[in-house]
């Protein structure tokens, strides 16, 4: 891909440049000039078109990446910048320094939060190779910034992916459902990985798993938050993956405020116990909903429920109790 | 008449160790003027006033010398906390060498496992502590101290002080 004699120069000319953009956006789309950047400290100011160098690397930088947060959609994430790796062509996306500080709320619980990119930077480290994390590198910028050069995945979250399954619930659960189950399984045992290895992954959501378009695999995606944790380093992210697992097995959230409208003789069998323990409006009892689904599968969600009396405390129990739910699973759809 | 020197073993007393885990919460507070009240001038009973720090993670700070500050201002105040509590044990009638202080700063990704370490190192056969009172969804989020010692703890009593 990348012209041998440019890179034996170790340094880019605009010549250089505007050549090796050409070989990937084509010639009428490369600009008059290249503005080179090295130093990434005011993250704005990287733009369309611009050339961020880093390790002697040139990137093309694209557009800013976008990402829901806490319920509001699509907020810009200016400090991360999609970009094609002019060596190579390959997309990458580019995660500059954000510092940040911030109060998490859940519901009426807050704790605080930071944004780390040494945290992310050091478990790109630990997760290299591994199919269900993220690829990628990190590397500092001329002012010392920890930036991270991560591969780009083609593909969808696993949420929006789960939408598109079956026609209805019953065909989705006893068709799609059971090898998604082994799916979700290898992401759980991923997490126990970060785990066992000292690291939380910090903002287990839905919308933090991608499925590959390439090789229909699942990673996680974006650990670079951390938590001050209280007596449990690991509950956050069982609470994510609490939450999870009551999206697939419901094919998607199924709201209390949905019963009453659709189904109001399942809206009146449900008590606060039935609910999400986070999320009241959420059914974490799924078999008054969907009443073909095993109790030892139910049984797991109930532990994220207002009527849970014992919680998973660590990735072991909640993967053995899985594991059980998947023998079963298996033995009845076959 | 005295015992045979051939045959006689005077068993050492022993005294009973009781582990009070405390931090600057009210309900730690509870916890020690509890044991006071219920253990000061019994005899056979010493006790070790622990505050285990959970070592921060290097994420929260943006310079090594921001985080070790941070960890010497906190064992600094804990000692200060734990210098107080003996006070009141001691005034409460337990002799000065009978009340030790322990300052921990400790990896912990669980802060009741790390409490029950330390009561196995030092062979404590109770251990004190006070319950914060928090809510379901709060013990789901972030995990019950009290609750973990209650259903791990092995080979010792703990005493959870509302």
């Amino acid at each position: 891909m990348v012209n041998q004699s440019i890179m034996d120069r170790g340094e880019f000319t605009q010549e250089d440049l505007k050549k090796l953009a050409a070989q990937c956006i084509g010639h009428v789309r490369v600009p008059d000039k290249f503005r080179i950047i090295t130093d990434t400290s005011n993250f704005f100011s990287v733009d369309f078109n611009d050339i961020l160098v880093l390790d002697g690397n040139p990137y093309l930088i694209r557009n800013y990446e976008r990402e829901g947060r806490f319920g509001i959609e699509d907020q810009p994430k200016y400090w991360v910048k999609r970009a094609i790796e002019l060596t190579t062509g390959k997309l990458k996306v580019i995660k500059m320094v954000f510092p940040e500080k911030f109060t998490a709320r859940i519901g009426d619980l807050t704790f605080d939060c930071v944004r780390s990119p040494k945290k992310e930077a050091r478990i790109l480290e630990l997760v290299r190779g591994h199919r269900n994390f993220m690829q990628g590198m990190s590397t500092k910028d001329s002012a010392g910034n920890i930036i991270r050069i991560i591969d780009y995945i083609r593909g969808s979250t696993m949420a929006d992916y789960v939408l598109t399954l079956g026609n209805d619930h019953y065909e989705y659960f006893f068709e799609f459902f059971p090898p998604l189950l082994n799916d979700y399984i290898d992401l759980v045992k991923a997490i126990q990985f970060l785990h066992n290895s000292g690291e939380k992954h910090g903002d287990i959501r839905r919308d933090h798993i991608i499925r590959s378009k390439h090789d229909s695999s699942y990673c996680w995606i974006d650990f670079d938050f951390n938590y001050w944790h209280q007596e449990n380093m690991f509950t956050y992210d069982m609470f994510g993956l609490g939450n999870i697992l009551i999206y697939l097995v419901g094919r998607g959230d199924v709201t209390s405020q949905h019963l009453r409208k659709s189904s109001t003789s399942v809206f009146d069998q449900l008590i606060t116990g039935d609910l999400n323990i986070v999320f009241n409006n959420r059914v974490a009892n799924l078999q008054k909903v969907y009443p073909y689904i095993p109790d030892v599968l139910n049984n797991i969600l109930l532990h994220f429920s207002f009527s849970a009396d014992t919680f998973y405390d660590d990735t072991d129990q909640f993967l053995s109790d899985l594991e059980e739910a998947k023998t079963y699973i298996n033995t009845f759809t076959k | 008449m005295l015992p045979s020197k051939n045959t006689a073993r005077v068993k050492p007393e022993t005294d009973r160790h009781v582990l009070v885990a405390l931090d600057e919460s009210e309900n730690a507070k509870r916890a020690l003027l509890y044991a006071a009240d219920f253990l000061g001038g019994s005899p056979g009973f010493r006790v070790t006033l622990l505050s285990i720090i959970a070592d921060p993670s290097e994420d929260y700070f943006t310079s090594s010398s921001e985080r070790d500050a941070w960890i010497k201002d906190k064992i600094s105040r804990s000692k200060e906390l734990l210098h107080g509590y003996r006070e009141i044990l001691v005034q409460s009638g337990f002799r000065v060498d009978k009340v030790d202080v322990k300052v921990e700063v400790k990896n912990c990704p669980s802060i009741a496992d790390c409490i029950l370490e330390i009561q196995r190192e030092l062979g404590c056969c109770t251990i004190v502590v006070g319950r914060r009172g928090i809510s379901k969804k709060e013990e789901f989020i972030f995990g019950s101290t009290s609750n973990k010692l209650l259903h791990s703890g092995k080979n010792c009593a703990v005493w959870v002080i509302e």
